[in-house]
């Protein structure tokens, strides 16, 4: 599903070149589940964000489901990104003028999805996360884990091949992280979606069927 | 989607309530002003734009040299009508309007002086003035025929039929009413209440075949297939053909959509007139708008953290750059529309005041569909204008950068919002400069020293009776103590109605076509209105019997003629002589922005108009009129006292500047109030911006006066660089206005001081706010922050 090869990534600082990921090779299938790991600053975000064609590397080749990701236009990549990935932050990053509701339905709203079909996909979504209740809600009356589940739920509602996650449960205390966790751990053994998550907890990585240790922008070879 | 991003734009509204007022009063107030700016300009466009046939009007000038100078005018003979129509095959027909009449109406008990005009039986043919009763080609084709507008004719007759009712005019003859006008709209240069027939002028013996005297408006309707090229031509020679004694008169036809703003001459070629003004003023609401416009985009951008995140959201869950665009696009739209909705109320609630001031009726069509397409139009033209640098600015947003919360580098950010700011500050700045000269041009003008003593002095038009019974009247009047002088003259003192290169004097040069103002006055003219004599000495009828045949000149006409020792000097006028028996200094006829004209003033045997009276100062002003129109009823019971006094419309002189110096301060008002809106706005959002430094500097001990000059120095730096830009093209604007007047100010330099200091200080004002609050915040919370 995804291949990397040879992926740097650095910024100008001056003279000097700020290496923030060193020749990266991975290949990743559909249905795995990862757990990124590693010190602050060892480039675990920027991994995820290129992943995630939120930022592009500096150099090196990424194929997703057979596509060059760099080589294509913008359209396409948009289009790619937004049929197969869904994202989900540390800090929830909700809509705060949307209801939990409204939230959920807005990726669906750029995929140009009918509302009939928009307003039953929504409702399966609420009904499978049990926050039927609170769909008239805003985030802010909401608790960290709560909004959370609401994250998830909008990362998933189209359907995405992959789920990204930074730090997912970073905000949360621990039973709400576990909850989490169990939550993805069921997303990818029933349903097959591949979750990529980024972590600083053993304990969290422990639920991804493998995991990468980066340190100073390379991969720890074990 | 659309509901979506409509929730969205209405929650953000409510959320931030003291910005969404900002915003929004800031755009109303802009788009209130442009909106009567336009209705303004639109009414003047319109003006006599109705007529059916308008492409085929014209109204006939002369045009001629005298001095060297080419002169145009629009009083051509009476005669040029009936001429046209036979001699050229292009012309329909000719019709002239003859100057307004004040003729006395009687109904009945009814008694009132009514203003219309005389004009030939086929004026209805040419322009359309639509009739609710009778036919327009025979109305006024009897000459004891009158037409009435619907609003005379109910003064008069009330809700009965006017039509074939009597009026008697002048307590002389009966006039029928054949036609019933519709009322006439605002948008014309014709004012009548009545129009009465060509043929009454004749009876009474004042129409004429002579050539040279330009005494009325002769307007020509060409044939449809004519041409304005084939007619022209022999125009110019017209009337040298008929009259051998002008050589360089050319006439010409002017087009009835140029009348309004155009007609305004200098050496035979238009030079403007009205439509610079139009064109300014189009300017200035093109300007507020703008600067309501940057108004809105300063506050939408100096939001642009607290809207990045969403934009950061939106761009991970698939939005792309155009639908973003589209939906803060969207936005800005709502609240110019909301804003353009307000602007409506507004412009409702100022119409009155904006009429009173600018002399207009205007008023808003809401029933015309027009309106409402223009009105959508401009919401969507501001919406996209104000909407468009934030909606692509924040559309521009990187997602990662601004998740992750790196975002915000204020200098990138402040950078282009200063300029906006400069941008605004220059426009009120140049505002402020040009109300001030106006205004010290105005004040230069009143305090010209106008060469006679108006206080006290009060005129009244020789109607009726008045005329014959002068000496009865005069005496009562002086007798009775209301006044202490009396005099009979040809034109009220503040006007001309008369000039001449016609006279003669002995030495004249047989080239010299130097125009005179011609005046005549029975006796004690001096006295009344307070004239200075430099040589001889009044008119006095009891004293020197031949006085009736003196003249009085002021300094300019001795010098014009180059008299040596003018009195007893013989000056040759209308086929009389009259003897020079005074001199006086120049005093001001007609316009106090001129230099003073050539003047004589003939003696008793000249034209007699107008009664002027100098009242006694001993006595209550009130006390005078009161025992005055008790003479001017005994003498003149069929005439109502209309009296006028003569500062008051001296005064009138000022109008026009005044009102011009109103609506610049007015708009400068707006303008300076629109642009705080926007330095307030951006004040709160660089103290917000600076709070960590400021939070640093107070734990350094900065002291709090330290911290609140430190954040507006910045924004009164941006205002001398206005004043700096404003300060040449204000000069430039105002130098030019100022040549419209011969007796001026210069610019002085105090004025741009004025300018700058009163902007420094708006702007320390508006800033200080938010700088005073920023550095009284407490510093820890601010550094918890971070």
């Amino acid at each position: 599903m995804i291949q990397l090869e040879k992926i740097y990534k650095w910024h100008n600082n001056g003279n000097n070149r700020v290496f923030i990921l060193k020749d990266i090779n991975l290949s990743i299938e559909e249905g795995a589940f990862i757990s990124i790991m590693g010190p602050s600053g060892s480039g675990k975000s920027s991994l995820l964000n290129i992943i995630g064609m939120l930022d592009e590397a500096s150099e090196g080749n990424y194929r997703f489901l057979g596509q060059d990701v760099f080589q294509i236009k913008e359209k396409q990549r948009s289009e790619l990104y937004k049929q197969n990935i869904g994202f989900v932050f540390q800090a929830y990053h909700l809509i705060d003028e949307l209801t939990v509701y409204e939230n959920i339905e807005t990726p669906l709203l750029y995929q140009k999805i009918r509302t009939a079909e928009r307003q039953s996909m929504v409702a399966d979504m609420l009904d499978r996360f049990n926050i039927v209740g609170k769909k008239d809600l805003f985030p802010s009356q909401l608790s960290g884990g709560q909004q959370q589940l609401v994250g998830i739920a909008r990362a998933l509602i189209a359907k995405p091949k992959l789920l990204l996650a930074d730090e997912p449960t970073g905000n949360l205390n621990s039973k709400q992280g576990e909850e989490i966790m169990e939550l993805f751990k069921k997303i990818n053994e029933e349903e097959g979606v591949t979750i990529i998550q980024v972590t600083h907890s053993e304990k969290n990585a422990a639920y991804g069927k493998q995991i990468i240790n980066l340190l100073d922008g390379r991969i720890e070879k074990k | 989607m659309f509901r979506n991003y409509l929730k969205i734009a209405v929650r953000n509204l409510l959320k931030n309530k003291g910005f969404s007022f900002i915003n929004i009063l800031g755009l109303s107030v802009g788009m209130a002003s442009a909106i009567l700016i336009l209705l303004w300009i639109n009414h003047e466009m319109s003006y006599d734009q109705f007529h059916e046939k308008k492409d085929r009007i014209y109204e006939a000038w002369n045009k001629d040299t005298f001095s060297g100078k080419l002169q145009c005018w629009n009083t051509t003979p009476k005669i040029f009508a009936r001429t046209v129509e036979r001699d050229f095959p292009e012309v329909e027909m000719a019709t002239r309007v003859n100057w307004p009449s004040n003729y006395l109406f009687s109904i009945g008990e009814k008694r009132l002086t009514v203003a219309g005009n005389i004009v030939d039986s086929n004026f209805l043919n040419v322009f359309s003035f639509p009739l609710l009763k009778g036919d327009p080609n025979t109305v006024l084709k009897d000459m004891y025929s009158i037409v009435l507008t619907e609003t005379t004719a109910k003064n008069f007759f009330g809700d009965a039929d006017p039509m074939g009712k009597q009026v008697r005019i002048d307590d002389k003859d009966n006039f029928t009413v054949t036609g019933i006008l519709k009322d006439l709209p605002n948008n014309t240069r014709f004012k009548f209440n009545y129009l009465l027939p060509w043929a009454y002028l004749r009876k009474q013996g004042e129409d004429d075949a002579n050539w040279g005297n330009n005494s009325t408006r002769n307007y020509v309707l060409l044939k449809p297939n004519a041409t304005l090229a084939s007619i022209a031509p022999k125009l110019k020679t017209l009337k040298r053909k008929y009259d051998n004694s002008e050589l360089t008169n050319e006439m010409f036809l002017y087009p009835i959509k140029r009348w309004r703003l155009y007609s305004s001459f200098t050496n035979g070629v238009e030079d403007g007139g009205l439509i610079d003004f139009v064109k300014m003023f189009a300017v200035i609401a093109a300007f507020i708008l703008l600067i309501a416009c940057i108004n809105f985009m300063n506050l939408s951008t100096a939001r642009s953290e607290k809207r990045a995140k969403e934009v950061g959201i939106r761009k991970v869950v698939g939005a792309n750059k155009g639908s973003l665009v589209g939906q803060f696009l969207g936005e800005s739209i709502l609240i110019s529309l909301i804003a353009g909705l307000a602007a409506l109320l507004i412009v409702q609630l100022a119409l009155p005041a904006f009429g009173t001031l600018t002399d207009k009726k205007l008023f808003i069509d809401y029933g015309n569909f027009y309106f409402w397409l223009i009105f959508i139009g401009f919401i969507l033209f501001t919406g996209v204008i104000a909407g468009s640098y934030p909606a692509f600015y924040l559309s521009a947003f990187q997602p990662v950068k601004v998740l992750k919360g790196t975002f915000l580098k204020s200098d990138k950010v402040v950078t282009p919002r200063k300029v906006l700011v400069v941008l605004q500050f220059t426009f009120a700045i140049i505002l402020i400069i040009c109300t001030a000269i106006v205004k010290e041009q105005i004040q230069h003008a009143r305090n010209r020293e106008m060469g006679y003593d108006k206080n006290n002095l009060i005129f009244h038009f020789l109607t009726g009776d008045l005329e014959k019974n002068y000496a009865l009247v005069k005496n009562e009047l002086l007798g009775s103590g209301a006044a202490t002088s009396v005099t009979k003259t040809s034109a009220p003192i503040t006007q001309g109605w008369s000039d001449t290169w016609g006279i003669e004097w002995k030495g004249k040069a047989p080239d010299d076509k130097t125009d005179f103002d011609r005046f005549s006055a029975d006796e004690d003219l001096g006295t009344t209105v307070g004239l200075q004599f430099v040589k001889g000495r009044d008119f006095n009828l009891k004293q020197y019997i031949t006085d009736s045949s003196a003249m009085i000149l002021n300094e300019s006409s001795v010098k014009a003629m180059g008299l040596k020792e003018p009195i007893g000097e013989i000056v040759k006028d209308n086929g009389r002589e009259w003897h020079v028996v005074g001199v006086i200094k120049d005093f001001i006829l007609q316009s106090p922005y001129h230099p003073t004209k050539p003047m004589i003033i003939e003696g008793a045997k000249g034209w007699m108009n107008i009664i002027h009276i100098k009242l006694n100062n001993k006595n209550t002003t009130a006390d005078n009129i009161k025992k005055a129109e008790a003479i001017f009823k005994k003498y003149n019971p069929e005439y109502p006292f209309e009296y006028k006094f003569v500062d008051e419309d001296y005064a009138a002189k000022f109008k026009s500047e005044q009102r011009t110096g109103t609506l610049a301060g007015l708009f400068a008002g707006l303008t300076i109030f629109i642009s705080c809106l926007g330095l307030f706005g951006l004040a709160a959002y660089m103290a917000e911006s600076r709070i960590k430094e400021i939070g640093v500097r107070k734990v350094l001990g900065a002291s709090v006066t330290g911290i609140a000059t430190l954040l507006s120095k910045d924004f009164i730096g941006l205002v001398v660089i206005s004043f700096i830009l404003a300060s040449p093209v204000a000069w430039w604007f105002m130098h030019n206005w100022l040549q419209n007047y011969p007796y001026r100010i210069s610019i002085q330099w105090w004025v741009f001081a004025f300018a700058a200091g009163l902007s420094i200080l708006i702007a320390v004002v508006t800033v200080s706010y938010h700088a005073i609050k920023a550095a009284n915040a407490n510093p820890v919370k601010s550094l918890r922050t971070e």
